[in-house]
């Protein structure tokens, strides 16, 4: 892969949009046992939103450190293994931040503050998996100019 | 009917030197001067680096000056204009006389990369010419038509020779045609409304590019140094290469498929970069050739002339090759085709010959031990497998490195194989950019691809677009310059040669070389540090030193320039003429100068060399210009051209999956 920063954070939108936010829902629906309606209020149905939307942003956040990381490779590319060995990271770095209650600190998304790592880490599992294949090449089906922008969405604008 | 130009240097017997000949096939303009890019090279302080000029119109052949410093003299006449120069009279050019005559046909054959060619099995031993088949001059056809920079159409239908009238014209019959006319095709272009024109015999589009790559020692199932998601078939580029060879490796039971995935899972940081076959590369090219209807689209020509229309489109005047024509007649070979979208892709106009090394060949037309790497020169490797023998490779690169592996190969048959490597300097460091500096191992710098990866769509991208041009220069002389892939394997080859003995570098200019007892003998020049006279003495010399980008030398191009007055980029370099390069295009790969109302010509690969974007010439490079002009079309409204959004484009990945036409 060959990001820019732009392109970092409009894959990483994406990514969430239609990727990490249906898989979320079906996992939520899930853990609290198909029912219909969704439970909208309680912690089990909304959590693994949360924990998503936390990795969302903190990678829009990290996005501008791996810029920089770039610029010590010739290549100024971002290999597909470096992806998803950061990916994994934020995962940890997210879930440790709530496991000990230092979000609780910043603001106090988890009142009981404790999800079971099993749960978080399929949760995680599954829009790893699905996002990985989609930038491995599902997404270039149906976005042709993605892989010339860095990452960016829409087309070049004609000068 | 070809002319033969002979000439003597005034004076000179005395010392020896004999007179020169070479026959010259073709219309021309055939160049004149001192600088090794002429097709008559005469080396003298008193001749200009762009002397003169002959154009050969049946049996009358004129020569004009080219603003040389010294002038042309025709019969003692100093000359202005173009003159016409016969047989009887002598033209003298600084101390040189040159005498004209005519003959029936050309001996020796030029081996040019642009023009149609059967001759791979061609001997290697022939004129040191690597020069293309200049093209027809303009006094013969389009004759006067084309003094208009509009040609009024009016004209142009009264001559009677309009083949056809199409929205969509590549002129070349190559890769960067194809990567346009595959987008065009996809976008909703129907074939019937598209046409190539390419002066190949051979109508598939790799046939120039696959011909260069077997004489410089890439059979079928040697990597080449291109990318999995530089699939010219495919324009998304998804399924890869890598994935594609890992499906077929699996389905045969062997396991080893994975690797190809894992490799472009951890490259280029953690494992060597994946790299396609050519033998899959080229059966790609087929497939999808047969599913947008290539040859339907493509006719046989070499196109000779562009002009504007005044209805707002562009007339292309080509010529038919008499292998192709119904019959021989001017009406039949000479013909014009119409159209309001055009894209240039003509390609490189010549592979490049070190000056001494054609010298040499022009002294020993006999001698076959000198060889060009881009010529067919399979010879030179069996010879040395039966007899051994001691090879100079001049140059360093991805070429080079190829020679010296298939010279690997062959000492595996006859260890008496030596190989002596000359290069200019050493090369210790890699250079440096940003944060970041190239790998150099073996006296070359080393990276994946000829640029730095994310010049085909990331950070470089974006920095380059935005550059100034003096910026530009200077970052593309920074990421590109002469480096070769980074493969273990061809290391080692070196590691190894060295370490046993049957391989040594030498970094240095060449002196002199000479002919002693059937070998070759290149004297390196002395330097401040080192006056002895170290000789390099070897059975067979191969040039390395790759292809030449100066485009001007395609005379469809110079002539488009000079005519529309195109802007060019400029290089890093010394000398503001030896930094002219590609037409200056926009970042659509649009040509503004050409622009006719609603008519717009774009341009793609080397073309371009030194504009907006790094790597032109790439599979990928050449499917990004398509994209970006295709785009442009969109934009514009062009007829069928979809704005391409993703439904539509599942919908196209869907059927090129199920191997359907667009």
């Amino acid at each position: 892969m060959i990001p820019t920063l732009l392109g970092r954070w409009h894959t990483r939108l994406l990514l969430y949009v239609f990727i990490g936010l249906p898989v979320t829902f079906l996992y939520a629906m899930y853990l609290s046992a198909w029912q219909w309606p969704p439970p909208f209020t309680q912690s089990v149905f909304y959590y693994p939103f949360l924990f998503i939307t936390l990795i969302l942003v903190l990678g829009l956040v990290l996005d501008v450190l791996y810029i920089q990381i770039q610029r010590f490779n010739w290549d100024q590319d971002w290999p597909f293994a470096y992806q998803a060995f950061f990916m994994v990271l934020e995962f940890f770095i997210v879930f440790y931040l709530m496991d000990y209650g230092i979000l609780d600190y910043v603001y106090p998304l988890f009142p009981d503050g404790y999800i079971p790592f099993s749960t978080a880490a399929w949760h995680f599992g599954f829009v790893f998996v699905l996002s990985f294949l989609a930038i491995l090449g599902i997404f270039q089906i149906f976005l042709v100019r993605w892989r010339f922008k860095g990452g960016e969405l829409g087309r070049h604008p004609i000068r | 009917m070809a002319i033969e130009i002979s000439w003597q240097e005034q004076g000179a017997s005395a010392t020896g030197s004999d007179g020169q000949r070479r026959i010259l096939d073709g219309n021309g303009p055939f160049h004149l001067g001192r600088s090794s890019s002429n097709t008559l090279v005469l080396e003298h302080p008193q001749v200009s680096r762009a002397h003169a000029e002959v154009t050969v119109d049946g049996r009358t052949v004129r020569i004009s000056d080219r603003g040389s410093q010294n002038g042309t003299f025709v019969g003692g006449q100093r000359i202005s204009g173009p003159t016409v120069w016969s047989p009887d009279t002598q033209v003298g050019i600084g101390p040189f006389l040159l005498s004209l005559r005519f003959v029936e046909a050309a001996a020796p054959r030029p081996i040019p990369i642009a023009a149609a060619t059967r001759d791979d099995r061609a001997p290697v031993a022939g004129p040191p010419i690597v020069r293309p088949a200049a093209a027809p001059a303009r006094s013969a056809f389009p004759g006067r038509l084309f003094d208009q920079r509009i040609v009024p159409m009016a004209d142009l239908r009264a001559t009677g020779r309009i083949a056809g009238e199409y929205n969509y014209v590549a002129v070349g019959g190559g890769c960067g045609s194809f990567c346009w006319v595959d987008h065009l095709r996809i976008f909703g272009v129907p074939a019937s409304d598209i046409r190539v024109i390419g002066v190949a015999d051979d109508k598939r589009p790799y046939a120039k590019w696959g011909r260069l790559c077997r004489n410089s020692q890439i059979p079928d199932h040697e990597r080449i140094r291109s990318n999995s998601i530089s699939v010219p078939d495919n324009i998304w580029g998804f399924p890869g290469y890598a994935s594609r060879e890992m499906v077929r490796d699996l389905l045969q039971g062997r396991l080893v498929g994975f690797k190809h995935v894992i490799q472009v899972f951890g490259e280029p940081a953690l494992t060597e970069s994946y790299t396609p076959r050519i033998g899959d590369v080229y059966r790609s090219f087929d497939v999808e050739a047969e599913r947008i209807g290539w040859n339907d689209m493509f006719l046989h020509g070499q196109v000779v002339g562009l002009r504007k229309t005044d209805d707002e489109r562009f007339v292309v005047a080509y010529r038919v090759p008499s292998s192709q024509a119904p019959d021989q007649s001017s009406d039949q070979r000479e013909r014009f085709i119409v159209a309001r979208y055009i894209q240039l892709a003509t390609g490189y106009p010549a592979s490049n010959f070190l000056p001494d090394l054609q010298d040499f060949r022009h002294a020993h037309p006999d001698s076959n031990a000198v060889v060009n790497a881009y010529e067919p020169h399979d010879e030179v490797y069996r010879a040395l497998e039966q007899k051994g023998g001691t090879v100079l490779i001049r140059g360093r690169g991805i070429v080079a490195s190829r020679v010296i592996q298939r010279i690997w190969e062959a000492r595996e048959k006859n260890k008496d194989i030596r190989l002596l490597h000359l290069v200019r300097s050493p090369v210790k460091k890699g250079q440096k950019y940003d944060l970041a500096r190239r790998d150099a191992r073996n006296d070359v710098e080393q990276q994946p691809f000829n640029w730095p990866k994310s010049a085909w769509g990331g950070t470089l991208r974006v920095r380059l677009e935005r550059a100034s041009p003096e910026e530009r220069a200077r970052l593309l002389a920074n990421w590109g310059g002469t480096t070769t892939a980074d493969r273990e394997d061809w290391n080692q080859i070196i590691e190894q040669g060295t370490r046993e003995g049957w391989y040594k570098i030498f970094y240095g200019n060449v002196a002199a070389m000479t002919e002693k007892a059937g070998k070759i003998v290149t004297r390196l020049e002395s330097t401040a540090e080192y006056q002895e006279n170290v000789d390099l003495v070897a059975d067979y010399i191969v040039d390395c030193t790759g292809l030449i980008a100066k485009i001007d030398e395609t005379p469809l191009l110079a002539d488009l320039i000079k005519t529309y007055d195109l802007a060019r980029n400029r290089a890093a370099g010394q000398g503001a003429e030896l930094r002219l390069s590609g037409i200056a295009v926009n970042t659509a790969f649009e040509i503004p100068g050409l622009q006719n109302g609603r008519g717009h010509v774009w341009a793609a690969g080397v073309v371009t060399a030194n504009g907006p974007y790094a790597a032109v010439d790439s599979f990928l490079g050449l499917q990004y210009a398509a994209l970006r002009s295709v785009d442009h079309l969109g934009a514009l409204r062009a007829p069928s051209v979809s704005r391409f959004g993703p439904l539509k484009s599942a919908r196209e990945w869907v059927k090129w999956c199920l191997g359907r036409a667009p």
